[in-house]
């Protein structure tokens, strides 16, 4: 039971919270703050854990270990985050901070997932609220993002399913971290196929390229809070479960699916980063951003050594940072009701840098960590990521993360260019007002990302003891 | 042997869904055949659970269920939204979303 204590006030949380929207309808906003509690609370418990001896609990469905509480703390970060983003926005409904703390919670249990019961549920319990967040806002815009992340969610977890019913067949139980003791007497005509359809099923979700057509349109259509989560929270979730069964549950076959994989984040990489030269929406370009850097994830579960897991799990957290950095600006800019039913393009950004100075600095701090730029932590991010590749002896990859972040340079430099034009000021950034908690969003991403770029070592350090996973199978 | 239909037949109806997704234009028809890919998913666990004599697998169709039933619940809620605003229902026309 204390293992699972942060999931268990997560989950308390959401049940107070539908409580307080029913039975104290009066005070609004109150589950918002219930919700944010629990959650500040579960990531204090959580990090009163880290020097936890490792181990499986829930007849070995579950892992206990650095690794699972690293990824607790990265989505609770994001759920706070979009709760934050969202605050006194009463037009998202009350239920709002409810399905945010669900989805958090399917993130949480994925990252501890050893068995493939967890998998699926907490992918599930990931996507359903999300499916519902998209659609909160009942534009025609959000309803048709809400329908395409739907049946994308629902075909892709079809795969996902039918790919864990074949590992089943081939090895007789759920828990993949068995996988490597019983593979040499394995049904290999259930194996492979069963690993192809579940790394497709997952691929689906995180968005790498053959599967990525939906993303940009989900990302446009959903308010820019639920964005936030999706492209924080669902990454962080997708990224590490696939490395998770990888890593713990077909390391012997690596080179197979190393290099396989390794050539899709290279070409996801490019591909995202070129479709994002052209577009003039926000949203949309940080859509074709984010499928760019799944592609670096992907690198590092590509890799195969823990070098590349580390660079993996270290390059979540400045991309996040950034991201939220940059959903805050959008949030800032939409202002009120009303406001979020014409997009953020990049002729709205005219005049910021002269009118908003500070809102400016926020937006360059975010796109110039994107991009990759020493001194902000997508840099040091994309560093380990290059190590990672030459450590695994795949100099292609580090080639490809090169060229990848050159694109993408140019895709995150319209943006700032944009801001910086002289003439005139545009509407939206004429009326647009600060909000206490969006100042504290964007403080602790601009404050984040600047420190990690500057001063990475205690988080180099921190992640390399989380990385560190792979006790289950040596001893 | 007996399993080998069964997982034929489930692979079967994976591939009717999967296809149904594909091709299909009405959204309820493209979810209908995605829930179908799911309940080959079940069927085939539940044949691999017979033959291992092994609960897990059951246990697993159940939580299929259970959570296509979320899902359906949520599914048909967003489709009634959408419906709401068009009085049509064809993936090609809810495009407004492009680039």
């Amino acid at each position: 039971m204390r293992y699972l204590l942060p999931e268990i006030i997560v989950a308390g949380g959401a049940l107070l919270g539908l409580l307080a929207i029913v039975g104290v309808p009066k005070v609004r906003g109150l589950a918002s703050w219930i919700l944010l509690v629990a959650l500040l609370a579960a990531g204090i418990d959580a990090a009163t854990m880290w020097n936890v001896t490792p181990s499986l609990i829930v007849y070995n469905s579950m892992a206990i270990d650095k690794y699972g509480i690293a990824v607790t703390e990265l989505v609770l970060l994001a759920g706070i985050s979009t709760l934050l983003l969202a605050w006194n926005a009463e037009y998202f409904g009350e239920e709002f901070p409810v399905l945010v703390a669900l989805s958090v919670l399917g993130m949480m249990g994925l990252g501890g997932a050893t068995s493939l019961i967890p998998v699926f549920l907490g992918i599930e319990l990931l996507s359903l609220p999300l499916y519902i967040l998209a659609a909160s806002r009942h534009t025609a815009e959000g309803g048709e993002a809400a329908l395409k992340y739907l049946l994308l969610g629902a075909f892709s977890s079809g795969i996902l399913l039918f790919g864990m019913a074949l590992l089943y067949g081939a090895t007789s139980t759920l828990i993949f971290v068995a996988y490597p003791g019983i593979a040499s007497h394995a049904q290999v005509w259930l194996l492979w196929p069963g690993l192809a359809l579940v790394v497709v099923g997952i691929t689906f979700k995180l968005a790498i390229v053959p599967f990525h057509m939906w993303v940009p349109d989900v990302y446009e259509g959903s308010p820019t809070p639920v964005t936030n989560l999706m492209a924080f929270g669902t990454k962080v979730g997708a990224a590490i479960i696939l490395l998770r069964i990888l890593a713990f549950g077909f390391y012997g076959q690596a080179s197979a699916w190393g290099l396989l994989l390794g050539y899709l984040a290279v070409l996801t990489m490019i591909v995202g980063n070129l479709l994002a030269l052209p577009q003039t929406n926000l949203k949309r370009l940080l859509g074709y951003s984010g499928i760019g850097h799944a592609g670096f994830l992907l690198i590092g579960i590509a890799t195969h050594n823990i070098q590349g897991a580390q660079a993996m799990m270290f390059y979540l957290l400045p991309y996040g940072l950034a991201a939220i950095a940059v959903f805050a600006v959008i949030r800032l800019l939409e202002g009120g009701p009303g406001g979020e039913d014409r997009g953020v393009t990049l002729t709205d950004l005219k005049g910021m840098a002269y009118q908003r100075p500070w809102l400016a600095m926020v937006l360059t701090v975010g796109m110039l960590s994107f991009a990759g730029i020493p001194l902000t932590g997508g840099f040091v991010g994309k560093f380990f990521l290059v190590q990672a590749a030459l450590f695994a002896n795949r100099p292609g990859f580090a080639v490809g993360i090169v060229v990848g972040t050159l694109v993408g340079l140019a895709a995150y430099l319209r943006p700032l260019q944009a801001m910086f034009q002289r003439d005139g000021v545009s509407e939206r950034v004429r009326t647009m007002r600060w909000s206490a908690a969006g100042v504290v969003v964007v403080v602790v991403a601009v404050v984040g990302t600047i420190g990690i770029g500057v001063y990475p070592q205690p988080l180099v350090h921190i992640v390399s003891q989380s990385a560190n996973f792979y006790w289950l199978k040596g001893g | 042997m007996m399993i080998n239909y069964v997982v034929a037949l489930a692979a079967l109806l994976f591939m009717i869904g999967a296809v149904g997704v594909l091709v299909r234009k009405n959204p309820l028809i493209m979810f209908m055949s995605a829930e179908m890919m799911w309940n080959a998913a079940a069927l085939a666990f539940i044949a691999f659970a017979r033959n291992y004599h092994d609960v897990t697998g059951q246990v697993m169709a159940f939580l299929i269920i259970a959570t296509a039933a979320a899902e359906v619940g949520i599914g048909l809620a967003i489709m009634v939204a959408v419906y709401h605003r068009r009085h049509r229902l064809d993936i090609d026309e809810i495009s407004h979303l492009k680039g």
